[in-house]
């Protein structure tokens, strides 16, 4: 004890190589290498929406290019987005709105029966479950719109171009995040609080009305964001089932894309940007910040 | 609680179902069908359109450019992606924590959006092309949009924020130990996320490669914009043979082409998981 084990030779230090620079300034070397590198992976994933957004902003005279960061800051396009982009916006609203609560309905009592019931095949059960996030997107777009023009055929009622059509696109889509979620939460539930519960009477319904529940949504909660904003972002799925009548803002805005850039588009996708940063933190306040994230590198 | 849970599973799994199989059912019938154009197709079943997939050079050399596209794509977000997933694995929670909800908020904002930012930066008058013009390094505007490395870009763009989120889930189980070990026998951090954090890490990361090359092969928005309209990959040709050809059959054999290769890296990527975890190169 105490004693330093330091032999005559010290081995270790003798036999390493003579460094061309000090250590410390090849590790402050690395070290500026790997944060450069991780600062342009940042850059490169943000700028496009600060870009964006300062874009819209844009009150040049020559409108040939967007500057950034603006020339003579207006407001003026936020005044000329042309009302058919509200109308579509309302539509993506409401479509994310419809599949997130589809998702939650039909997903919570699936992620309920996978961890909980005594079944065989449970692997093949969940595997079902998570069929529709193997399918590419594009897939699910063309494959409902065969099924829709079937149906037309077969019953006389094509739903491609109707609202019910594109939920019941999306929702399939979408209900594996809500079950994937909610399997994780359910996965951590601790069953004592439920037989605690019953042992002091609370009939089963209560229990899992008043107990389960509670402590189970914040993974609901995670599951039917990432449902709504799947759904409000999707474009490949509903470019096939909308039409020029009645469409969802991003397929709106794609299509307006080859007719050039126009700057209400810039203050249309501004207002979506807000309106989205908006949801993620009103569903942050609730659920807290650790629930998404921890379900975040869950999915797909 | 003896609660009958598998009741629970009933309706949802009717629904899952009955979408499931009714519209794999019918599309991939569908394209089975002879394409007579304008949306009319034949009476009888023919395997003509797939025929006409793997004869015709226009649609095999869209199947490679897509593999193509996909395999640069995959290989750039790894390249982008690891750093950033390896600094949030070993910052401070608050700083990580932060680092996280920024890459979070870019995964959820919509594709088209992000795409269009990207366009604006990258079009001919756009930011970067005034800055190097300015500078005189290029004498002329230079833009991505419209070739190969314009779809790359935004297929990077596309799974770069997932692919963080992926990695950091593999590196963070990777004991911080293991690391302070190797820098005490006098390894350089260098050497140290070499030869010590990347081995360990990288049966997640060739499982995560292959996911992000799924998601690659099956991206359409990305594609079909920084493409711009020049760069058939097979979810742009999909739409373009709806849209503008109105082939719903031959549509729909492009389609059934596409998920047949993604259901065989998904088939792969299970096999790799299987060998990997039978030779204990991963626990869980």
């Amino acid at each position: 004890m105490g004693h330093h084990v330091s032999g005559p030779d010290r081995p270790s230090a003798a036999r390493l190589p003579r460094r061309l620079l000090p250590y410390r300034v090849t590790r402050w070397i690395a070290a500026s290498l790997l944060h450069g590198w991780v600062l342009f992976a940042y850059v490169l994933l943000l700028a496009p929406l600060i870009v964006l957004a300062g874009a819209s902003f844009d009150g040049a005279e020559n409108y040939a290019f967007v500057n950034f960061p603006p020339e003579n800051p207006t407001f003026e396009w936020y005044f000329e987005i042309p009302r058919r982009y509200y109308e579509s916006i309302g539509v993506s609203i409401a479509l994310a709105g419809t599949t997130a609560v589809l998702s939650v309905v039909f997903g919570v009592p699936a992620a309920f029966g996978l961890v909980r019931a005594v079944l065989p095949g449970r692997p093949l059960l969940s595997a079902i479950f998570r069929s529709p996030l193997q399918i590419p997107s594009v897939v699910i777009g063309i494959s409902f719109l065969h099924l829709y023009y079937a149906m037309g055929i077969a019953m006389g009622v094509n739903p491609a171009g109707s609202f019910a059509g594109l939920a019941i696109g999306h929702f399939f889509h979408s209900m594996p995040y809500v079950t994937g979620t909610t399997v994780a939460v359910l996965q951590r539930f601790n069953t004592a609080l439920e037989e605690a519960a019953i042992s002091l009477g609370a009939s089963r319904w209560r229990t899992l009305r008043r107990i389960t529940l509670p402590v189970i949504m914040p993974g609901v909660y995670t599951g039917a964001l990432y449902s709504f904003m799947v759904s409000f972002g999707d474009i490949p799925i509903s470019i096939f089932l909308t039409t020029p009548q009645f469409t969802t803002f991003p397929v709106e805005i794609f299509l307006d894309m080859d007719q050039g850039l126009e700057p209400p588009m810039l203050a249309a996708s501004t207002l979506v940007i807000v309106f989205s940063l908006g949801v993620m933190l009103l569903v942050q306040k609730v659920v807290g910040l650790e629930q998404i994230l921890r379900s975040a590198g869950a999915r797909k | 609680m003896t609660l009958r849970w598998h009741y629970f599973l009933v309706p949802s799994l009717v629904v899952t179902l009955l979408l499931l199989l009714t519209s794999q059912y019918v599309f991939l019938k569908g394209s089975f069908y002879q394409d007579l154009g304008l949306g009319l197709i034949g009476d009888e079943l023919t395997p003509d359109n797939y025929v006409k997939f793997f004869t015709d050079p226009f649609y095999l050399r869209s199947l490679w450019l897509t593999i193509k596209v996909s395999l640069l794509a995959t290989a750039g977000t790894l390249l982008l992606g690891y750093p950033v997933a390896y600094v949030i694995a070993r910052s401070r929670p608050r700083l990580a924590m932060f680092m996280m909800a920024a890459i979070v908020i870019s995964s959820f904002m919509s594709i088209i959006i992000k795409v269009f930012g990207l366009m604006i930066i990258f079009s001919s008058t756009g930011w970067i092309n005034q800055t190097l013009l300015g500078l005189g390094l290029i004498d002329r505007p230079y833009t991505v949009i419209g070739n190969l490395s314009g779809v790359v870009v935004g297929l990077i763009h596309f799974c770069l924020g997932f692919a963080v989120l992926l990695l950091y889930s593999v590196i963070q189980t990777i004991p911080r130990s293991l690391e302070e070990a190797a820098q005490i026998h006098g390894a350089s951090r260098a050497s140290v996320l070499w030869r010590v954090v990347f081995p360990l890490s990288l049966p997640g990361v060739i499982v995560g490669a292959l996911t992000l090359f799924n998601l690659n092969m099956g991206a359409f928005t990305s594609a079909a914009l920084l493409g711009g309209g020049r760069i058939f990959t097979l979810p742009v040709l999909i739409q373009q043979t709806v849209i503008l050809d109105v082939k719903y059959s031959m549509a729909g054999t492009i389609a059934a082409i596409l998920l047949a290769s993604v259901i065989l890296i998904n088939l792969m990527s299970i096999f790799v998981l299987r060998r990997m975890r039978a030779t204990k190169w991963v626990i869980t």
